[in-house]
């Protein structure tokens, strides 16, 4: 809990000192507590995840008889494209930081049209899935209840993030955040790390380890 | 008691200690009650773990007797003792003391020591409860249904559907399952209980000692007549009158299936001849592996362990209730099978041929 | 952490503008003080309703063919009996309740760190039970509030309702876990470090971490059922490839948290009330901050002690078992600290503390026979039946709901103003005694001969402690009853209280009662633990608190 803002100890009484302080302890409540939030929606990420696992053990093999293996050159291709994102957002932050709006404007757009990448390309895979192999939510048994369970909410949270990310956008568009005060990029690049990180487990368990 | 802020007061006088003797004395009654208590009075005894769940029972309540005695007995009198009197001024404060860090240590270190002794003596009877069990006598299932138990024995065909009879003595392993929903296979006076849920197979191992009838209770939720799931009895009874109601049950159900209530097994039979057991090995271990262990009947995985499965006297049928022969184990892997214990896939979610059914079937006979 | 101490004041100097106007002031309020009384009133009003379903119970039980309602009737009434008391009375009084309206003055600061959060907590609440109580409309959950599958697969349509009105109940519980934890880490007034903190705020420190987690774990085993009713995706029918296990292991990685999350907030209740009326500080006070943070960590590492019979390995009870077992040993330090308290004491015998010291004899049977159900081989005999019944009841009833009357009694002046009327409280707590004591202590008994839970008939050979617990029941209800007509009458009709009547010294005694919008004309600065009953406040700051003429702080910088 480093504070990002210095602090005089002694300043309680200047007015604008003051005004400014607060602002940065607000800042700082909030990211705190949008951590403790990331924490809980890491909670229910492992539970679903600790479900899947829990079923792959007591199943017959996975993948489950009559389902075919995940393509992973596919997916690779598509995690990329989610990576590509979160690098592009972490030049986005550090553009804003240092009062680079254009470029900012750039990677901000880039993170958001990757995103949107990422999720036709999940699409895509989810129609395959059910063109080929009548793979549906609610037919394909344990594979349904943890496959497209967790990588469903993954998406959600991807198409969440995309939605918080055009807000912010218009917001910075519109002058909501200064060079000092940008508390909302701060918690918006966390997420979309955080969404990042989440895809890296769910990669690993479905699509490599087969 | 040394007190480390030296307040005026704080010491511990006479009758604080004549109290403390008092609980000792209390405790050491409440000790000799519960060891000398004989508990098969009110609820009796029938089988070999019940004794060894009673001494622990017994080690329970003396242990955690002691600890109410004490702790009731100081709050009670401490209550006396120290409540403000009418004479007290108004802002009349207690002794001040913050804490005591050896008094501290103690009351950490006697419960420990306590709990130690509690888990060394539960694991032991742990052990006598699950692992040093005989095996090597008779073998019973019971199957929850709602809202009745069915059983079933080896050499008798189809389920036994009133009561649960077991010979004097001779080592029994329960294995429990369940039709629909998770229930609860519990007599009181084995003192023991499993759950029977469906799609897994829960085992109990226990030797009768007492001739009987004793109750069957379900306690786990099981639906609307979940509370009149306890009319079903277990009987204890000496060797010669469970082997004429064996005898009887198995003329009466001689022409019985004794399946599992299950999806039906296909008809057409495989050609098993030429079957290469070093194939099918290598099939079971890409196939079958998942849910089936290599182990005896009760080693489940999600299916029965498959060790000696063709020629097993405690299991002459398959779950599907057709013989243990090579020809029925080749028609249950080509059709798969969905019973209580959940559903195995056919051919064709296996991907297997008739020459690998012939392979495994082979393994399997070899398989002992 | 150190933020809070090197700037003077810093967030907590923060003040709202204080709202006018009946909706933005006593419906959607965002002061934590309001929002703790709301959760009050609500859960109050479920208690009663609780209550009534816990009464029909006993009514059907008084014989052993009891005809008041049928089989069905009765699983419905017990389910949502048990899912209320859990999750719409204990967990919401003892956090959102409580925790709101005390903790945030006890640490100096003016509200909790996201007001507008702690609104949303709270609104989400009653439609919650709104929900649970609604699903009697389309056929209630029968499957206990445990709703384990594939029963609760093949429960009527309520069940989903239930589902949901649990999953909303429990995002309030994770954002009010957030909320507080940020609160107790970043709002302390300067000089309040942790080891000066009053007991009540750190087992909420403990709590909240529980309430963040564990909840969440629940919302996805809740999301997970509701789905597989609604949709047949498989997660839980074993005939489609799901597991009834996996229910029971993500279900109990919360509740057993959960029942930590119902106990340790009444803990520190009784931290608090103990050294007030024994006039002496809390004895080892490290060892109950600390205990009551070893207990929510164990908390997270035992819930298959709850599925012993369900068909675990036996690696893996065993393991369950000891570590079970630890969980005595911080509980056993804090019984034996509160003991140590009224040694040497001037104990001042109010309602609150009668309720205090009761506590800790009830709640030590409901600990001991927690031991008893640890150990494997005892736990397979007594497993789903009466005794599990009657040791639930001496934790959750014993324990949390005598913690809640306790602080009901010694918070009440600082709420309204006003005491509560002592002779009738007096009479509450020993018909409370007696009628408590009469109906669970049976339960133990006809639990190890052979009831199982869970049933609207028995056999006969149980009807006399059935009959029993029945007619102490009714002493217990008409305790209740005591305890509302009580606080009802207290709030216009008590004796005034001043602000601090019991000479308690954490901070939220030295303002006015009932406390003021902003709760700190100036934010104090604090010197030392609150309990050293020989030494002056070690607060500075608080000479203009009680002071009419000095003007209440203005609202600054807000954003």
């Amino acid at each position: 809990m480093a504070v990002a803002v210095a602090h005089d100890p002694s300043s309680g009484s200047g007015q604008a000192h003051g005004v400014d302080r607060l602002y940065a302890e607000t800042r700082e409540l909030r990211i705190n507590g949008f951590l403790l939030f990331m924490v809980s929606d890491l909670v229910l990420f492992s539970s679903f995840i600790f479900a899947y696992l829990y079923l792959r053990q007591t199943g017959q093999g996975w993948p489950p008889p009559g389902i075919s293996r995940l393509d992973v050159a596919f997916a690779a291709f598509n995690s990329v494209v989610l990576f590509g994102s979160g690098a592009t957002m972490h030049f986005a932050l550090e553009n804003w930081k240092h009062g680079n709006f254009n470029k900012y404007a750039g990677w901000m757009l880039a993170t958001i049209v990757l995103g949107a990448g990422f999720l036709s390309g999940q699409g895509y895979e989810y129609w395959t899935l059910y063109t080929k192999f009548h793979a549906s939510w609610s037919g394909a048994g344990i594979f349904g209840a943890s496959f497209f369970t967790l990588t469903g909410m993954h998406g959600f949270h991807v198409f969440m993030g995309i939605c918080y990310l055009t807000i912010l956008f218009l917001q910075t568009v519109g002058g909501v955040y200064t060079k000092q005060k940008y508390a909302g990029l701060t918690m918006g690049t966390l997420y979309w790390h955080f969404v990042d990180i989440i895809w890296v487990f769910l990669f690993s368990m479905f699509y490599l380890w087969q | 008691m040394a007190v480390e802020h030296r307040e005026p007061g704080a010491e511990l006088d006479r009758q604080f200690w004549i109290v403390t003797a008092l609980i000792a004395i209390a405790s050491l009654a409440w000790i000799a009650f519960a060891l000398a208590w004989d508990i098969t009075k009110v609820l009796p005894e029938a089988v070999r773990p019940a004794d060894l769940i009673d001494a622990l029972f017994r080690f329970l309540l003396a242990a955690s007797g002691v600890v109410f005695i004490v702790v009731t007995t100081y709050v009670v009198y401490f209550s006396l003792r120290y409540r403000r009197r009418a004479d007290d001024p108004p802002d009349a404060i207690g002794i001040q003391i913050h804490d005591h860090h050896a008094l501290e240590l103690w009351w950490t270190i006697i419960p420990t020591v306590l709990l130690v002794a509690l888990g060394i003596f539960s694991v032991r009877i742990f052990s006598g409860i699950y692992l040093e069990q005989p095996t090597n006598g008779l073998t019973v299932e019971a199957i929850g249904h709602q809202w009745y138990f069915d059983f079933r024995y080896p050499g008798i065909n189809g389920v036994i559907t009133d009561e649960m009879h077991l010979p004097l003595g001779v080592p029994v392993t329960l294995h429990v399952t369940s039709q629909d929903v998770i229930h609860s296979f519990w007599i009181p006076a084995d003192r023991i209980k499993a759950d029977m849920v469906p799609g897994l197979i829960n085992t109990l191992h226990f030797t009768p000692t007492h001739p009987g009838t004793y109750k069957i209770i379900c306690t786990e939720f099981c639906g609307t007549l979940h509370s009149d799931m306890n009319k079903q009895i277990m009987v204890v009874q000496d060797d010669a009158s469970f082997k004429k109601w064996y005898e009887g049950w198995k003329v009466k159900n001689a022409h019985a299936s004794n399946a599992l209530p299950g999806t039906g097994v296909s008809s057409a039979s495989v050609n098993l001849a030429g079957g290469s057991a070093a194939n099918g090995q290598k099939l079971f271990t890409s196939k079958c592996i998942a849910c089936h262990g290599t182990g005896a009947f009760d080693a489940k995985v999600v299916g029965p362990g498959l060790k000696n499965v063709l020629h097993d006297p405690a299991h002459p049928q398959l779950l599907n209730g057709t013989p243990a022969n090579e020809d029925d184990v080749a028609k249950l892997i080509k059709s798969g099978f969905t019973g209580a214990m959940g559903h195995m896939p056919s051919e064709a979610e296996n991907s297997l041929s008739d020459k690998d059914i012939a392979d495994l079937v082979a393994f399997l006979n070899t398989y002992k | 952490m150190a933020v809070a101490e090197l700037h003077g004041g810093g967030i907590a100097e923060h003040v709202h503008p204080e709202p006018h106007g009946f909706i933005r002031k006593y419906i959607f309020s965002i002061d934590h003080k309001i929002i703790g009384l709301q959760y009050m009133i609500t859960a109050f009003i479920f208690l009663v309703m609780g209550g009534m379903l816990a009464e029909l119970i006993r009514v059907q039980l008084m014989s052993p063919h009891g005809t008041l309602v049928s089989n069905d009737t009765f699983d419905e009434l017990y389910s949502v009996h048990g899912s209320t008391m859990v999750w719409l009375v204990i967990i919401p009084m003892l956090t959102g309740a409580f925790g709101n309206f005390v903790f945030p003055v006890q640490i100096g600061a003016r509200d909790v760190a996201f007001p507008w959060l702690n609104m949303a907590s709270f609104w989400m609440f009653p439609p919650a039970g709104l929900m649970l109580y609604g699903s009697f409309l389309m056929g209630a959950p029968t499957a206990g509030w445990t709703e384990y599958p594939p029963m609760s697969l093949q429960g009527a349509p309520g069940t989903s309702m239930w589902c949901a009105a649990i999953f909303l109940i429990g995002v309030s519980s994770t954002l009010t876990g957030i909320n507080f934890l940020v609160t107790l880490l970043r709002m302390r007034a300067p000089g309040m470090t942790l080891t000066r903190m009053p007991l009540f705020c750190w087992a909420q420190l403990a709590t909240a971490p529980l309430l963040m987690i564990a909840t969440t774990a629940l919302g996805a085993a809740l999301a997970a059922l509701f789905i597989e009713r609604q949709f047949g995706v498989p997660f839980y029918d074993p005939t489609r490839g799901g597991s009834p296990l996996l229910w029971q292991h993500m279900f109990w990685f919360y509740s057993h948290p959960a029942v930590y999350i119902m106990i340790l907030p009444a803990f520190g209740m009784i931290s608090e009330i103990i050294p007030t009326f024994a006039r002496k500080p809390i004895f080892g006070y490290r060892m109950i901050a600390f205990s009551s943070v070893a207990i929510a960590l164990l908390g997270f590492m035992v819930w298959a002690h709850h599925m012993f019979t369900s068909g675990l390995s036996p690696a893996l009870q065993l393991a369950f078992m000891l570590l079970t077992m630890t969980i005595a040993i911080p509980t056993g330090i804090k019984i034996f600290s509160w003991v140590a308290t009224l040694w040497g004491g001037k104990i001042h015998f109010t309602t609150a503390m009668l309720f205090a010291t009761g506590f800790i004899v009830t709640f030590t049977i409901g600990g001991l026979t927690g031991v008893y159900l640890a150990a494997v081989p005892f736990d397979l005999h007594a497993h789903g039946t009466y005794f599990i019944v009657a040791h639930l009841h001496y934790v959750l009833v014993g324990g949390s709901l005598m913690g809640i009357f306790a602080g009901m009694y010694f918070w009440f002046p600082k709420m309204t103003g006003r005491f509560m009327n002592e002779t009738l409280g007096k009479w509450h707590f020993w018909l409370f005694m007696i009628g408590f004591n009469g109906t669970f202590i049976p339960m133990h008994w006809i639990g190890l001969l052979g009831q199982p839970r869970r049933v609207a008939t028995y056999d006969p050979q149980f009807w006399s402690s059935n009959f029993a617990a029945s007619l102490f029941s009714f002493i217990m209800t008409f305790a209740i009853l005591l305890f509302f007509v009580n606080a009802l009458w207290s709030i216009r009709r008590g004796k005034p209280a001043g602000h601090n009547p019991w000479g308690a010294r954490t901070l939220e005694w030295q303002i006015p009662s009932p406390m003021p919008y902003y709760n700190f004309k100036k934010v104090p600065m604090v010197f030392a633990s609150p309990y050293h009953f020989s030494d002056p406040l070690p607060y500075r700051g608080l000479e203009g608190e009680l002071d009419p003429s000095v003007p209440a702080p203005v609202p600054a910088g807000h954003h």
